[in-house]
């Protein structure tokens, strides 16, 4: 056993401060004064999520007995098992705001999705670093990556859970760059979405981002069927925008994309979700309301306030203070965990690190940016804050592997 | 593990937390903007949203009759709003259900609201009983949208109708409400009757009150900072002169009859009773406009919205006489010995018809038959000395003619002609001795309102000293503290006891002797009075009667106008009868009269020969 020293207890105690924090939230949204608007079954969120705050706590001690090497044993198996139970929630699941992501078994809905991207990383980190010679010249290798995460992708997506289908698509990207995959490459992987983003707004910012990051592209790669490639990808893109505003979506798709770049548009519309949390965060002030003194919380005006607008009930009790202490916080861990990565000698522990911290950011940047009303509204939970069981533990399981790893470093020595 | 792999491996690290970092420091600096740069704007925001501004109706004024008796009170109705953008249609039926209607009726209902506007909230259905609002308030947190506010409409307690009296509210029309700063959109104001002229009075100052609401608009509770909020100003109560019983016997007995009626204290001006006939349902305008009713009444030709009572201008007759005496005295054409022969016509270039029995007349008697002899005679000399301009500024002393206005909207203020209206409308010069002759007799172009009517006779009743009708006898301020009103009461000067001696006589003898004695003559009630009948160039004359009583002491006045009614003495003069007994004696006890007017039917068309009576 390890001298308990060099096990991360910055990084333990920021998971316990994450989740302090998350709790306090989530009792503000759901036992506040708004508790009398609600219905039971939510008020009692608060109460849920402090079990699965002890049982993820009880997991993620139980995790740091393990053989870091068992991730790598049971990646494939955990991948199969998966795979199973997203199949299983697709017949048989229980529906929840509109996706069919949860799985009742005994007293807890599960939702499997989450603990499917613990599998995902793991199986795809497996496979791609169980190889010597992987590279993006090497197709093969590459799209067969890709596929073991479009699986459970477009799983995920049957079961019109965008927002998750969206972070297994970003692990892409991320974990084909980690395995060697060109800069250049990786970058125009990610382009489309950058460029999208900023041809909803105007279709020039969509074409000037198109130029820029094909110039970037070339100047990083200097191949020129990649710029060549880059360049139309990006055109296509800014046009399949277009037409899609125009043509394709019916009138409420384009009023919610809309109301996103102006929430004025239609403020009792599609775009009052924007405008109610723009408010609550912008009314915090420095300071905060205080305490479940918030009246955007505590009036409800916040659509999901224990979930996706979590972040809205901490602008405006806590102000500008706490918004960015939380924001300090994660950018602490992820600077933590990231340096774990680095430290590791075994691509594998790297490779799953380097996943746990991204699919962590992504879910905070658009969490926050969605709130902030940087991004159009995308349902995802803000990691060890957000309300949802599932997710909480998901998260809490990726640290405590992030952390068993860095805790046993020297075992991974020996194997490899 | 190379070199290269691993410096990658330093460069990505590196690479990936500056990227991270760095949008992390994005997301801090807009949440920097919007919590320090732009507070101020999502600080008020915050406000506006969870705070309210809400209108607390001020109570209207509350109307009393002369004994201090409630006649016009406020009854609160309960209305369901909606505001469609928040509402679930799912819901429709569950609110449907509640409400007791129809899904059909409700979903029209809502596309009306959601055509009015998707985010403004209007009114879904108003005028539900109490327990359905009760059921609505209960369920208000599973219907989003739904709304209930509680507002207040005009209430009638005792039996008068009113129409003409009270008079009416409705909507305020646009410009009426941008021109006033204490009206919004969808107020009432008084459009007609006491509610029009009193409108400022009865109107109190709207109250304002903050709110805390949520999301779904449900109020939470008042605002904590009080001091915004402003309670409102209840309207000021207006006390009449309404004798509430007599105004219910008044339009009994005016029912199925086209006309006016208005009862007088003579020694006040105070108005006991009026009515125009044919009135309409003043309850059926009070809350919900009943459109079909109000379309109704509009295209009624018997225009029951017209306040004949005062508004209505019609030849006053023979009521005339008694002022026609009065002046021939004051100007000595004639004194109380004063005898004309009537040979069954007045000769003046042609035959001026007199139907009174042939024989001599002096003024008494020539009022107590109404002989028309004698009244040509005397304007005759009052037209042929140049004294016509002289004639209407004595009838005008009596405050006919001239602007003498009642407190109600649209008085007419009669036509007492004289040389220069009589070249307006003639042409210059263009009217010969004819047309002052007829005037005389209470013809021609003199025209009355039964306003004046009782006006000139309660100078005559109340001892030559003139009175300014009026309801409004006081009015009770929010604060309690009570205003009366004084009279005015001016004598006029040119009437002594001596000349209303001789015409109080004559009206006593019309009352006692004359053809309307089997109805007028009560002899518990010493009355006096004057019938008259109104030539008609469109149908059956109209009958008048104008008449005081007790005869040694005046204490009312009644004047009645039956169009069509034909001789005043059969039409007019038993409703007047049966009031002035009622009135006096607090009962009816001459039930044949009673009956005989209820069962009173006006002929509109009739050829009878224009009469004096």
């Amino acid at each position: 056993m390890n001298n308990v020293r060099e096990f991360s207890w910055s990084v333990f105690f920021t998971w316990m401060i994450l989740a302090v924090i998350g709790l306090i939230a989530i009792y503000s949204a759901t036992q506040g004064p708004v508790s009398q608007f609600l219905a039971e079954y939510i008020q009692d969120n608060f109460f849920k999520q402090v079990v699965w705050v002890i049982v993820s706590l009880f997991a993620l001690i139980s995790i740091q007995f393990i053989s870091p090497r068992a991730f790598i044993q049971l990646s494939y198996l955990a991948y199969g098992v998966g795979i199973i139970l997203m199949i299983l929630t697709l017949m048989f699941g229980t529906e929840i705001n509109g996706a069919k992501s949860w799985l009742r078994i005994g007293p807890a809905n599960l939702q499997p999705s989450e603990l499917m991207k613990i599998a995902t990383i793991l199986a795809a980190a497996n496979y791609l670093t169980s190889r010597r010679d992987i590279s993006a010249e090497n197709v093969r290798y590459a799209l067969t990556a890709v596929v073991i995460i479009l699986i459970p992708a477009s799983l995920v997506f049957m079961q019109n859970d965008l927002g998750t289908a969206l972070i297994f698509l970003s692990l892409i990207p991320v974990m084909l760059f980690w395995s060697g995959l060109p800069y250049g490459v990786s970058l125009f992987i990610i382009s489309p979405a950058v460029i999208a983003y900023l041809a909803v707004i105007e279709w020039y910012y969509g074409l000037v981002a198109a130029i820029l990051l094909t110039a970037l592209i070339f100047f990083i790669q200097r191949r020129v069927w990649l710029t060549v490639t880059s360049f139309v990808t990006g055109f296509l893109t800014v046009s399949g925008v277009q037409v899609a505003m125009n043509q394709l979506l019916q009138p409420h798709q384009i009023a919610r994309i809309a109301a996103f770049t102006n929430p004025n548009y239609d403020p009792t519309g599609a775009g009052w979700n924007v405008i109610q949390a723009k408010t609550a965060i912008g009314s915090g002030g420095l300071t905060g309301k205080g305490f479940l003194e918030g009246t955007q919380t505590q009036l409800k005006f916040l659509p999901e306030q224990w979930t996706d607008f979590i972040f809205c009930v901490i602008g405006e009790e806590f102000g500008f203070i706490g918004s960015t202490i939380v924001i300090m916080t994660f950018i602490f861990l992820f600077i933590r965990l990231l340096n774990m990565a680095g430290n590791h000698k075994h691509p594998f522990a790297q490779l799953v690190t380097v996943s746990f911290t991204s699919v962590y950011f992504i879910h905070f940047f658009i969490n926050v940016g969605s709130a902030s009303a940087l991004l159009p509204v995308i349902g995802l939970p803000l990691p060890f804050i957000s309300y949802g069981g599932s997710a909480f533990l998901t998260n809490t399981i990726m640290l405590a592997i992030c952390l068993n790893m860095d805790f046993h470093k020297r075992e991974f020595s020996i194997y490899r | 593990m190379s070199i290269s792999q691993s410096n990658r491996t330093r460069t990505s690290i590196r690479a990936l937390q500056v990227i991270m970092i760095g949008m992390m420091l994005v997301v801090l600096g807009r949440v920097f903007y919007l919590q320090i740069i732009e507070y101020d704007v999502y600080a008020a925001l915050g406000q506006e949203n969870s705070v309210r501004q809400e209108y607390v109706d001020a109570a209207r004024g509350l109307i009393y009759d002369r004994d201090g008796r409630l006649i016009v009170d406020n009854e609160p109705i309960y209305s369901i709003t909606i505001t469609p953008s928040l509402f679930d249609n799912d819901k429709l039926p569950l609110l449907a259900d509640i409400l007791n209607v129809s899904d059909s009726l409700l979903t029209a209902r809502v596309q009306e609201a959601q055509r009015y506007s998707w985010y403004r909230t209007s009114r879904l259905i108003t005028e539900i009983d109490f327990d359905r609002f009760s059921a609505i308030q209960e369920n208000l947190w599973q219907l989003p949208g739904i709304g209930h506010q509680i507002e207040s409409k005009r209430h009638y307690p005792t039996d008068i109708n009113g129409s003409h009296l009270f008079g009416y509210l409705r909507e305020a029309s646009e410009a009426e409400y941008q021109n006033s700063d204490r009206l919004k959109l969808g107020d009432k104001v008084g459009k007609s009757g006491l509610e029009m002229i009193y409108e400022d009075t009865l109107r109190g100052d709207d109250g304002v009150k903050y709110l805390r609401v949520n999301a779904l608009g449900q109020a939470i509770s008042n605002f904590e900072d009080t001091t915004l909020s402003q309670p409102p100003v209840q309207g000021t109560d207006i006390y009449t002169t309404i004798d509430t019983e007599l105004q219910v016997l008044a339009e009994e007995l005016m029912e199925g009859k086209k006309g006016a009626l208005v009862a007088m204290d003579p020694k006040t001006g105070g108005i006991l009773a009026m009515v125009s006939a044919p009135d309409y349902d003043l309850q059926k305008l009070a809350g919900r406009l009943d459109t079909d009713y109000w379309q109704a009444i509009n295209a009624d030709t018997l225009t029951p919205l017209y306040n004949r009572a005062i508004s209505g201008r019609q030849p006053p007759g023979s009521t005339f006489k008694p002022i026609m005496g009065l002046i021939g005295l004051h100007l000595g054409f004639i004194d109380s010995t004063t005898t004309v022969y009537n040979s069954g016509a007045y000769m003046r270039g042609r035959p001026y018809r007199d139907t009174a029995p042939i024989g001599d007349y002096n003024l008494e008697k020539a009022i107590a038959n109404s002989s028309n002899t004698f009244f040509f005679s005397l304007m005759d000399q009052i037209a042929t000395n140049g004294y016509l301009n002289e004639w209407s500024s004595l009838v005008k002393d009596l405050g006919v003619g001239v602007s003498n206005p009642i407190d109600l909207p649209y008085a007419s203020n009669g036509i007492v002609p004289d040389s220069t209206y009589l070249n307006r409308v003639f042409g210059e010069n263009r009217w010969g001795v004819g047309d002052i002759m007829s005037m005389g007799i209470g013809q021609g172009l003199l025209s009355l309102s039964p306003l004046q009517v009782a006006q000139m006779t309660s100078v005559i009743a109340n001892g030559g000293y003139r009175v300014k009708p009026h309801i409004v006898k006081a009015s009770r301020m929010p604060s309690g503290r009570v205003v009366e009103k004084n009279p005015e009461l001016h004598q006029v000067g040119w009437i002594t006891d001596e000349n209303l001696g001789v015409i109080k006589a004559g009206m006593r003898k019309v009352v006692s002797e004359g053809p309307s004695r089997y109805y007028t003559n009560n002899p518990e009630v010493p009355t006096a009075g004057k019938t008259g009948t109104a030539q008609n160039p469109h149908g059956r004359d109209h009958g008048w009667f104008t008449s005081f009583a007790p005869y040694d002491d005046p204490q009312i006045v009644v004047s009645v106008l039956i169009e069509n009614g034909g001789y005043g003495s059969i039409s007019a003069a038993p409703v007047a009868a049966v009031l002035i007994e009622k009135y006096i004696e607090g009962e009816i006890s001459r039930n044949y009269v009673y009956n005989y007017v209820l069962n009173f039917v006006s002929r509109p068309t009739d050829s009878e020969l224009i009469d004096n009576e």
